[in-house]
Formats: structure tokens, C-alpha cells, sequence
């Protein structure tokens, strides 16, 4: 191994620790709050089974004013929240706030998407056959959308490792932190590449499983 | 088995049905058939309230669908089977588990699920393709597993929206004719919409023929049973010269 990194081997280790728990916050949250959302957001539209407009625009505003923002500003913007919850704005745990809710945005539109490909007529069956709308969604919806919303949970995963780089800001540490302080603050750019290679590693890796288990269960 | 008094459909301008009035008798194969647009999809889906009419009433099975809450409504659509244009199945799922999902949703006896489901495959003469998922099957055999799907639940009433209209002709004969063994031998009253006279013909007892979103005329017919198509390449030659010169040149 090269020298500089086992030099720097402890802060390395923590900050991927910080990314983890970081991401892994992020994904909790898309997938227990964004994924019920982008199903709402698509149950409510014209046209489908529990339309509602009001619903549908408030869900769909809320997510498009999330994702406008430039995330630098969401997290700034959020540190009165973060405090109110969290009890301080600074640190790892404190960094999760912004990143969940940009998650939850992110994620939903995802679903919503997916379940946009489901056919009219599948829908129609289920209708015909006198399904509730829970039976819809769990027996026919995600069956039928399922290696789609892997892509997206996927999609999704790697924007929240893009999001938590910039999470320094507000002292959540992470790789991205690491790489900016030791690698281009102190001009430890060696440093900075091995970061970067590192980043790349854990985005291909999760694209090839995400992709793999995708196909796999894609019987369409 | 199915009456619709004075039912009335339009989409946003267009008035797809006005003001239809028909009565199908129980263990009837009822025929609907007309141009594109004429309305008889619209007037199909209106009988189990797929498409819910601006005005009128529909009743099925003695049940006034058009009263009944939206639960109740779940319940009554249990008995009464669709099948469709492009068959509709979830990809997803085995052709098994495709037949299941009506019985999970009528909680049908879990220990006796499985044979429920092979007892339909069987019907429709599927059963050794029970663990194949739909994009493995042709188009006759996705239709039979909607069929068999449709079934499942054993409704009083199956209505089949275009059943054979993405089928070839041979393929068309097979799929009329487990439609006539259904209504034969399980007593189930079928209407089918078509806009192919022949599918009609064969094997309807009575027929309404739809214009502009109204009956034109209803007609008794005798059906003249369906008969396997000759599929060969040297008939295909024969019907394409038959009227009219060839250039052979």
C-alpha cells in the first residue's frame, strides 16, 4: 500500500465510516419515506386510482421545490430544522437531516417514474378483478415495476454519495471532506486521487449489483 | 344476467355511449359488434363499471352495480371475469402465480389454492406450462392463462374485450372455442366485443351491433361453431390469387 495512505489509514477509515453512515441514513430514508411518497405521487395523478388533485400538486411542489435548490443552500437553509431535531447542526448525525430529505425527494420522483411503465391494462386487470388499492400496489404494481425501482434505489444511492461529499460544510466528515482538506487544502493531491479511485470503486460496485440483481429479477 | 337501463358515457366532449338499454339472458355467448368508435369497448367496460357511466343503471348477477359502495362493488367484480386485447397478465409473475392472485384476493383456502389453480390451467389445457412467466408463451397461450385467470374465481359472467383481435386465425379458433367449452359446460354467460364478423358469427347466439355510441339493432343468430382455420401456405397462395390475377412475371 502507499505509504500516504497508511499514514493517513485511521482518519481514511473514519471518514468512509462517516460516507457509510451518511448514505446509509439517506437510503433508510428514500426507502421508508420516498418510495411511499413516489407511490402516492403516482397513485393520486389524473387518471389513476386514487386521483386527488390537490394531493398530487402539493406532493408534486414539495418535491420539485426540494430538488430545486442547490443542495450547498438546502443544507444551509435547513439548519434551523436540523438544530430543532438533531439538537446541533454540526457533525455526522447533523448532516443526515438534509441529505434524507434531499433523498426522499430524489427517490420519490424515481417511483413515480417506475410505476409510470406499468401497463394501463395491467392496472385494468387488477381493477377487474376486484382488487383494493393496497392489493393493486403490493400484487401488482411493484411486481410489475420492481427492476425498475432497483434502478432507481440505484440511480438514487449514487447521487446520495455524490450529495455527501459536500458534507464538510457542516462538519459530517465523510471521504469528500477527506479529499478536499488533506487532498486539495493541503496540496496532498496523491491523496486527493487515491479518494477519488476509492469514490469511483464504490459507485461501479454498487451500479454492477444493482444492475445485476435488476435483470435478474426482470421476467418482462 | 346483465341489464343496462339507460346508460350514458361520455369522455370529456365525446359521447362514446348515449342512453344504451340492453338486457343479456344468463348462459347467453352475446356478441357486440361495430366499427372503431362505435362504443361497444366503452358499453363492454360499463358492465363491471371499469368505466363508470354518467347516468343509468347497471345491473349484474341481480346486484344494481351503479348502488353498491366501492367495497361491495370489489365484491361483486370477484364474480364477474374480464379478459382482454393484449391479455393483460403480470409479466412478473409465473403463469401460476398470475391464475393465483384473483383466489388471494377472494381469500380462497390457502391449502386449496394450488389445485384450484391447476384445475383451471387444466380447462384452458395449460397445465404443464404452470412455472413459465407470460414473455416465455405465445399469444394464445397468454390468453388462455387469462382466461384461466379469469375463471379462477368462478364467476357467473365473463366479458372479453377484442379476446382474439392480436391473435392469428388458427389461434383465434382454439381461444373461441375454450370460450364456447366455458360457456357449455360451466354455464357462464360470455360477451365478447369484436369488430371481426367472423369471431362473431361463430359462435354468438345473439348480437348487437353498435353505431355512434348506440345499438343499431340487436339480431338472433345461429352460431355456425368455430372451425379451425386452414393455416397451410398453399391456402394462404389460394386466397390471395382468388380474386384477381397474379403477375407471376
Amino acid at each position: 500500500m502507499p505509504e500516504i495512505l497508511v499514514q493517513y489509514e485511521a482518519e481514511i477509515w473514519s471518514s468512509i465510516g462517516e460516507t457509510f453512515v451518511m448514505v446509509g441514513v439517506s437510503i433508510l430514508a428514500a426507502i421508508l419515506i420516498g418510495h411511499p411518497v413516489g407511490t402516492l405521487l403516482f397513485l393520486c395523478k389524473k387518471g389513476q386510482v386514487l386521483e386527488n388533485r390537490i394531493v398530487f400538486s402539493t406532493l408534486n411542489l414539495l418535491v420539485n421545490i426540494t430538488r430545486s435548490f442547490p443542495f450547498l443552500l438546502l443544507v444551509v437553509f435547513l439548519i434551523p430544522f436540523t438544530r430543532l431535531i438533531i439538537g446541533t447542526a454540526i457533525g455526522t448525525a447533523a448532516a443526515t437531516v438534509p441529505l434524507s430529505i434531499i433523498a426522499i425527494a430524489h427517490y420519490s420522483r424515481l417511483v413515480e417514474q417506475s410505476l409510470l411503465d406499468v401497463p394501463r391494462g395491467v392496472m385494468e386487470a387488477a381493477i377487474s378483478m376486484g382488487a383494493s388499492v393496497k392489493d393493486i400496489i403490493f400484487k401488482f404494481l411493484y411486481v410489475e415495476a420492481r427492476s425498475g425501482l432497483v434502478l432507481g434505489l440505484t440511480t438514487s444511492i449514487i447521487s446520495f454519495i455524490s450529495y455527501s461529499t459536500i458534507m464538510g460544510v457542516v462538519g459530517g466528515g465523510g471521504i469528500g471532506d477527506f479529499a478536499i482538506r488533506y487532498g486539495y487544502q493541503q496540496f496532498k493531491t496523491e491523496l486527493m486521487i487515491y479518494m477519488i479511485i476509492i469514490m469511483v470503486i464504490f459507485v461501479q460496485l454498487i451500479q454492477f449489483i444493482g444492475t445485476t440483481v435488476s435483470r435478474m429479477i426482470d421476467k418482462r | 344476467m346483465i341489464k343496462l337501463h339507460n346508460v350514458g358515457k361520455s369522455f370529456s366532449r365525446f359521447q362514446a355511449i348515449k342512453s344504451v338499454s340492453l338486457t343479456i339472458d344468463k348462459g347467453e355467448i352475446y356478441g357486440i359488434i361495430g366499427a372503431s368508435g362505435a362504443g361497444k369497448s366503452t358499453l363492454l367496460r360499463l358492465m363491471n363499471l371499469l368505466e363508470l357511466p354518467d347516468e343509468g343503471e347497471v345491473e349484474v348477477n341481480g346486484q344494481k352495480l351503479t348502488n353498491l359502495s366501492s367495497k361491495e362493488l370489489r365484491q361483486a367484480r370477484k364474480s364477474i371475469g374480464m379478459i382482454f386485447q393484449h391479455f393483460n397478465l403480470v409479466a412478473n409473475k409465473t403463469v401460476y402465480e398470475n391464475v393465483a392472485v384473483p383466489l388471494k384476493l377472494a381469500n380462497f383456502p390457502r391449502n386449496e389454492r394450488k389445485s384450484r389453480v391447476v384445475e383451471c390451467l387444466r380447462f384452458v389445457g395449460l397445465e404443464n406450462l404452470i412455472d413459465k412467466y407470460p414473455a416465455q408463451l405465445s399469444g394464445g397461450q397468454k390468453q388462455r392463462v387469462a382466461i384461466a385467470r379469469a375463471l379462477a374465481n368462478s364467476p357467473q359472467v365473463l366479458l372479453c374485450d377484442e379476446p382474439t383481435s392480436s391473435l392469428d386465425p388458427n389461434t383465434t379458433a382454439e381461444i373461441l372455442e375454450v370460450l364456447e367449452n366455458i360457456n357449455k359446460s360451466l354455464g357462464v354467460t360470455v360477451v365478447i366485443v369484436s369488430h371481426e364478423m367472423e369471431v362473431i358469427k361463430s359462435i354468438c347466439n345473439r348480437v348487437t351491433v353498435m353505431a355512434a355510441g348506440e345499438i343499431y339493432e340487436t339480431v338472433s343468430i345461429e352460431p355456425k361453431r368455430t372451425q379451425v382455420i386452414n393455416n397451410s401456405p398453399s391456402y394462404f397462395v389460394e386466397q390471395l390469387i382468388k380474386d384477381g390475377e397474379i403477375n407471376n412475371a
